[in-house]
């Protein structure tokens, strides 16, 4: 064992760690400049251990908790969208809103509450607390299945990137009973190379059906890819009156 | 809550880390989680800067920016955070960033320079780094030779030494591999020796240990 072996050793030999074994005792007890680096690091970090525990001031504390409790007042109006389930033609839609607008849409899939708390909140990355749904959203539901139009200002889409927002915000140009392809979307938001992340973006889009990510399909008109299945994708799409599939 | 609570805070530091609540942690018990590891964050904060007033601006920020994430959090997420790590963490960077842009102005880096600064400068109020300082010169020479450490290195060494952390907690805090914490952990004690000198001897000597030793 050579010193440098050794001396890699002894915060762990210092700490009753394994290290204290039979190899290190003996090189210790023959070489005189280990037995006095050692003797240096256990001062050291005895040195250092010697240094006195100092108190905080008493009103530290206090300090704190009157910073958070402002704080936690402005949370609790704020920091969890309501989520719940509503009624629609594809079966039950699973919505999650806040104040600004819906945040969150997807197919419900018969999904205990627990689940889709679970699943919402990993796509938006932030607390969801089960509500019944407010009249507006609902209205914001019947409204797209009658009309296949969408009010964006009723979408809250905030939290994500701007790449990710004017991808979106394009798609929902697109005209009900129509496609576009990412390649298209990717050169009218001014990003002609970004086919394949637009392609992303629709994947993970969470408001589905209000942001018509169903409507944006490949180069060759293939229907590609669907987060609730590409047959679901093709229904919706003969719903609102699109003709090739 | 639970009533062992109280108890348990006034157990000494190192014992205080185990887990104590199946709870994940939550705005909702945010008091009992400053209770809990004030204490410690001042501490770590005061050595790392070696100024009280800093310690405690660093460790209410410190604290109001785990306030903020754990309210962005999902109860996936905060189950399965371990609290005491991603604290220091946080209080790390906190004084990073404080010690980035307070510099030249800051007191024990002025005092490096004429240690004397730092013995003559006294305040009133309780339990005050400079009256540790008046009641053992050696005991300040440490604290100094602390701070004359890069950042990375007096990190490691006052987690490892000070607050008495493993090496895995440590990397954890710190996100880095445990094998540079050990390394790191040893080029601090390394220059230390260099600093301090033969008087490492002495103090060891005199001195009693004020934490707990691991």
């Amino acid at each position: 064992m050579r010193c440098s072996d050794v001396e890699a050793l002894w915060d762990e030999m210092r700490s009753g760690g394994e290290a204290g074994d039979e190899h290190v005792l003996a090189h210790l007890r023959r070489c005189k400049d280990c037995q006095y680096s050692y003797e240096q690091f256990e001062g050291v970090a005895y040195c250092l251990n010697c240094l006195p525990t100092v108190e905080p001031p008493q009103s530290l504390v206090p300090r704190i908790l009157e910073h958070v409790r402002s704080l936690r007042n402005h949370f609790r109006s704020t920091h969890a969208d309501g989520f719940g389930r509503v009624p629609s033609p594809l079966g039950a839609l699973l919505l999650a809103w806040r104040d600004t607008g819906v945040s969150f849409v997807g197919i419900d899939r018969g999904e205990d509450d627990e689940t889709a708390r679970t699943f919402i909140e990993r796509r938006l990355r932030r607390p969801v607390r089960n509500a019944p749904p407010p009249q507006w959203v609902v209205d914001a539901v019947n409204r797209f299945f009658s009309t296949w139009q969408v009010d964006v200002s009723r979408i809250d889409i905030s939290e994500l990137s701007p790449f990710e927002r004017a991808a979106l915000m394009k798609a929902a140009q697109i005209p009900p009973g129509e496609v576009r392809s990412y390649g298209w979307i990717a050169r009218e938001i001014g990003h002609p190379q970004a086919a394949r992340a637009v392609g992303q973006v629709m994947a993970r889009n969470p408001v589905a059906l209000f942001f018509p990510c169903h409507r944006v399909v490949d180069a060759s008109g293939a229907l590609h890819n669907y987060g609730y299945g590409i047959e679901l994708k093709a229904r919706i799409l003969k719903m609102e009156g699109y003709k090739r599939a | 809550m639970v009533p062992s609570v109280r108890t348990a805070e006034r157990k000494p530091a190192i014992a205080a880390g185990a887990p104590r609540s199946a709870d994940a942690p939550s705005v909702e018990h945010f008091e009992r989680i400053v209770d809990e590891f004030q204490r410690r964050l001042y501490g770590f904060a005061l050595r790392m800067t070696g100024n009280r007033e800093d310690a405690e601006e660093i460790v209410q920020d410190a604290f109001v920016r785990a306030f903020r994430a754990l309210g962005k959090m999902s109860e996936e997420q905060r189950r399965e955070l371990r609290l005491q790590p991603w604290l220091y963490t946080i209080t790390l960077n906190v004084t990073r960033n404080r010690l980035r842009s307070k510099r030249p102005t800051n007191v024990a880096l002025d005092a490096l320079a004429d240690p004397d600064a730092l013995l003559n400068n006294t305040q009133e109020g309780p339990e005050q780094p400079e009256q540790i300082v008046e009641r053992g010169t050696d005991l300040a020479l440490v604290e100094q030779a602390l701070l004359q450490l890069p950042m990375h290195l007096r990190a490691a060494a006052t987690l490892r030494f000070i607050e008495g952390r493993s090496h895995p907690e440590i990397a954890e805090i710190l996100n880095q591999p445990i094998g540079t914490v050990k390394s790191h952990v040893h080029r601090a004690v390394r220059i230390l020796r260099r600093i301090l000198g033969p008087q490492v001897g002495r103090i060891a000597s005199t001195e009693e240990p004020a934490n707990a030793l691991q």
